[in-house]
Formats: C-alpha cells, structure tokens, sequence
C-alpha cells in the first residue's frame, strides 16, 4: 500500500508525542476539578473531626487521671443551725478528721489546704483579694488521695467514720461530676465519630457519582473496550487509577490545610489560660491517624470508582 | 467457527428485527454480508461480535455455545474476534498508534512486541508516518485503515467488518479487500457486511443476504462453477 504523504495540519496539530496513555479520557473533564475540590473539603473536615475526636479523648483522659483516686473532704464553716465556727473549733475538727485520715489503710496520703490555697480556688469566682476571714468564712478542705484499687465499700465506711467524728462534713468523691463529664465527652466523640463516617459516606457517593456521570459520557468507549476483550477488571483499573489520582491530590490538599487550621487552633488556645482544656500537642494516634486520611480517603475513593464500575459493566452481556 | 440454529432479536418489547436466523461459518471462510439498508445486518453483527446476546435461538461460536457460557468466559471469546466498525470508533485521545497497539494492551502482551507489531502494521496499511497523530485529524479513509489496523492486529480467528469501504474510493476498497483476502488465506474468517456490488462481484465469496430480518444464503459464482466443473 503506498504511503499517504504527511499532511501540513498533521505535522502541528494532534501530535502526541511522550504523553502518558489512558485509555479513556477520563482526565479530559471539567468536573475533574469539582470532584477535587469536595475531596479537599471532605478531607478538611475530617482532619478537623479527627482533631475533635482525639482532644475530647485527652481531655477525659486529663480530668480522669487528675481526679482518679482523689478526695476532697469538706468541713464545713458554720454549724447545722448557722453558727459560725470559730477558728479554734474549725483547728481541732480538722484535727480529728486527719487523725482519722492518717490511721485509715484506703487512704495513702492527705494534705490539708491552707486559707490561702482555698482563697486561691475560689478567687477566679469571687475576685482576687476580696476575701478576707471575717468577711467571707472559708470551709475547711483536706485534698485526700486513696490507694489504687480502693473501693466504693471502704470509702463509704471512711465517710462514716469521718460523719461521726465531724459533723457535717462532706467526702466529695468527684464520682457523680466525673460520670457527667465523661458521658458528656463520650457523646461528642459519638458525633465527630458520625462526622468522620458521614465524610465517608460524602466521599463515596460523590465519587460513586462523578464515575457514573464518567461513565455515561465515555460509555461508547468503555464498551468499545468491552467487545475488544477488556475484562472488567481491566476497565475498572482506568476509573479506579483516575479516582486514586483524584484522591490523593484532593484528600492531601484538604488535610494539609486542615493541619495548618489545627496548627492556628493551636496557637489561638495557647495564647488562652484554659485550664480545662489540655494543652494542644498532637499524640502519636492522631499524627498517625491525620497523616493516613489521605490514604483512607483515596483508597474510599478507589473502593467506589471500583464497584460503580463493576455495577455499570454487570449490564453490558 | 460460528452456527446459529433459529436465532430471534428483538430490542425491548419492539417487533424481531432478526428472526429465525440459521446459518454456519466453517473456519477460514470468508461471506459477504449484504441486503438493504435496515434489513439487521449491524443487528447480526453486534449478535457475531456479543454485543448483544440473541432473544432466542442458539448461538455457538468457537465451538462454544454462548446462551450457556458464563460472563467472564466471554471475554477470550471476544479476545479471539476483530471489529471493524462502521463509524470505526476510535479513541480520538490517542495517537495512532495507541489505539492500534489496544487490544494487544488489553491482553496484555509485553510492551516490546507491541511496538515492533504495531510499527509494522502500520507501515504495511500505510500509516507508518502517521503513529503519532490523533486520528480526528486525520481523512476518513485513514481514519479507516487505523481501525482496520486495530481489528488485525491481534491475529483474530474471526474478523467482522461493517461496510468497511463506505468511506474509501474504489481503488482503496479494493486493496483493502485484497488485504482480507490475504488474511483469509492466513487462516482468518471473514464476515463483510456491505452495500457495495461491484466490490461483492471482483471478489467472488459467498453472501449472506439479510432482508427484513430474515437470512438467505447464496453461493459465489466462483464456488458454484467450481462445484459444476467438479461434476463433469
């Protein structure tokens, strides 16, 4: 056959020279971009939601540990009937409750506080140099720690104890404040653990829908590929190499800028005296955790370009 | 090769466009496929090719029966099989070369052998200068060999072509038939869907004649005196 001359349009239009080969065009699109962006969005998000998740998680964890094993034995300032006590009658009750402290085996240490610690805890409520003895009566307070391992049975029996030797006086176990907190904590790590499945979920559908709209307008293509003897397998790759491609870009975007909003977070309550918040410092878990987002999020990606593909090809014969 | 035994298509709950359809392909045949415009014969093809499974009847290719045979294992079956398209869809986002070099990707042959197949392949249909350019930019009869290119390239046992001189003048029509026949004397079988007479009568080989969905099968000429002389 003789060989047709090269044409002049050839010699500078449609020359593919090094160019990589798909064999579905499937980066020749517009919403290429779009599918991107709400990756970007999505994987922000869950670093955000990852972010939430793991300081909830430290801040019951820091409010646990500084409570566990803690008392507070409180000896109250006035009598049942509103008698002020005096400061000799206050001495010698916290005598008697340390007295009994100091002999009891559930309780490993204890620590009377000074006017001045318990002016200290009250002064962010009521104003610093406010109080003075005569104008506002302080309760006494024993900061007890117990033994690892004591139990309920043996702190009731030293609450007895300390009820018949002090009247009035309260053994604050933290327990109730400390249930409400953690449950409390617990329900919010619920709600950023339905976040991060709802981002999921997000991603998939969206990725589901961006291959079925892929898919519908490459649809001679693909079926060309079909009667040529292309296994499904093989077909399946092209979508699932894009959406993996499509993920990473978007997912590492979306997480690092996620990073540097946890990073400005960071900074922001660092510059605040939060006490009940712990301070901001990134565990092992999270680092873990934020730095495989954008694999977990391409490979949901892949999951979804893969098996919206095989569905579309199950109908072709 | 091929047998269809009362073989029925019908789109949807539309009217049969193929009915009862009986025919064989011994291997290394080669038949036209001809009749007017709608009779089905791009219908019969899709059916040669499984694009579509028939409504009815029993189809066997390769010795296989295709009403039985699971999805997947219709895929060497296609392997096995080269289409030339009417409209020749090709894949304008790849040069030439890539869209020829396909189906070996497909079944993953190694990249060296491609590249020595294809180059070849291409200079012999007269495309050599032409590997790397997109095939839009290309004329309609190049366009055309790259497709023809494309469904030889793997060697097919069975080779489908539907009205594959539409777009080339006389002259080209004929070498490409000759290109047919060559293949067909290396073993391939031939299905030819056209229109074109002149061309169905310099190349003397049996034609199925579709019209209004119902097949006939006539002898060549060249057979029938061949069969005559054996007579005498």
């Amino acid at each position: 056959m003789k060989v047709v001359p090269l044409q002049k349009k050839e010699k500078v239009l449609g020359k593919v020279y090094g160019k990589r080969r798909y064999d579905l065009p499937l980066n020749n699109n517009e919403n290429t971009r779009f599918l991107v962006i709400l990756i970007a969005l999505m994987s922000f998000l869950a670093t955000l939601g990852l972010s939430g998740f793991f300081t909830l998680g430290a801040m019951a964890e820091r409010w646990t540990s500084g409570l566990k094993n803690n008392l507070t034995l409180e000896i109250p300032a006035e009598t049942k009937e509103g008698r002020l006590l005096s400061a000799e009658e206050m001495t010698s009750l916290t005598q008697a409750a340390v007295s009994i402290l100091s002999s009891y085996p559930a309780v490993e240490s204890h620590t009377v506080m000074s006017r001045e610690d318990i002016q200290k805890l009250v002064e962010p409520w009521l104003g610093e140099g406010t109080l003075s003895a005569a104008a506002f009566p302080l309760p006494g307070l024993i900061s007890v720690k117990t033994k690892p391992g004591t139990e309920r049975k043996s702190l009731e029996a030293l609450t007895e104890k300390i009820h018949s030797a002090v009247a009035g006086a309260r053994l604050d176990t933290h327990e109730s404040w400390l249930r409400d907190v953690l449950r409390f904590t617990g329900a919010l790590q619920f709600a950023a653990t339905l976040l991060l499945a709802t981002i999921a979920l997000t991603t998939i559908i969206a990725v589901a829908g961006a291959v079925n709209a892929r898919l519908s307008v490459h649809r001679a293509d693909v079926e060309l590929l079909h009667l040529m003897g292309a296994t499904d397998r093989y077909i399946s790759r092209q979508f699932q190499r894009h959406a993996l491609l499509l993920g990473l870009a978007g997912s590492a975007a979306g997480v690092a800028a996620g990073s540097l909003g946890l990073l400005a977070i960071g900074w922001m309550t660092g510059e605040m005296d939060v006490n009940l918040l712990p301070q901001h410092r990134l565990s092992l878990p999270q680092i873990i955790s934020t730095a495989t987002t954008p694999l977990i999020i391409a490979l949901l990606a892949v999951m979804a370009a893969r098996q919206t593909v095989l569905q579309a090809l199950a109908k072709m014969p | 090769m091929i047998r269809f035994e009362h073989v029925g298509l019908r789109y949807g709950i539309g009217p049969e466009v193929l009915s009862d359809i009986n025919f064989t392909l011994a291997p290394g045949s080669f038949h036209f496929l001809t009749g007017p415009s709608g009779a089905g014969k791009t219908s019969l093809m899709n059916l040669m090719y499984l694009g579509r499974l028939p409504t009815r009847g029993l189809v066997t290719m390769f010795g296989q029966n295709i009403n039985k045979m699971k999805r997947e294992d219709m895929v060497a079956i296609r392997q096995r099989i080269g289409v030339v398209f009417q409209d020749f869809r090709l894949l304008n986002h790849m040069s030439t070369f890539d869209n020829v070099a396909l189906p070996l990707r497909i079944v993953g042959k190694p990249e060296k052998e491609i590249q020595s197949n294809v180059s070849e392949l291409l200079e012999w249909v007269g495309l050599g200068e032409h590997m790397n350019v997109l095939p839009n930019t290309m004329s309609g009869g190049q366009q055309q060999r790259i497709a023809i290119a494309r469904a030889v390239v793997t060697r097919p046992r069975l080779l489908l072509a539907d009205e594959p001189t539409g777009n080339l003048d006389d002259e080209i029509g004929e070498r490409l038939l000759s290109l047919f026949e060559q293949l067909n004397r290396m073993g391939t079988t031939l299905v030819i869907a056209t229109h074109n007479q002149m061309l169905m009568d310099k190349f003397p080989h049996p034609r199925l004649i579709l019209s209004k969905g119902i097949l006939t099968i006539e002898e060549s000429k060249f057979n029938l005196r061949k069969k005559l002389e054996g007579l005498f």
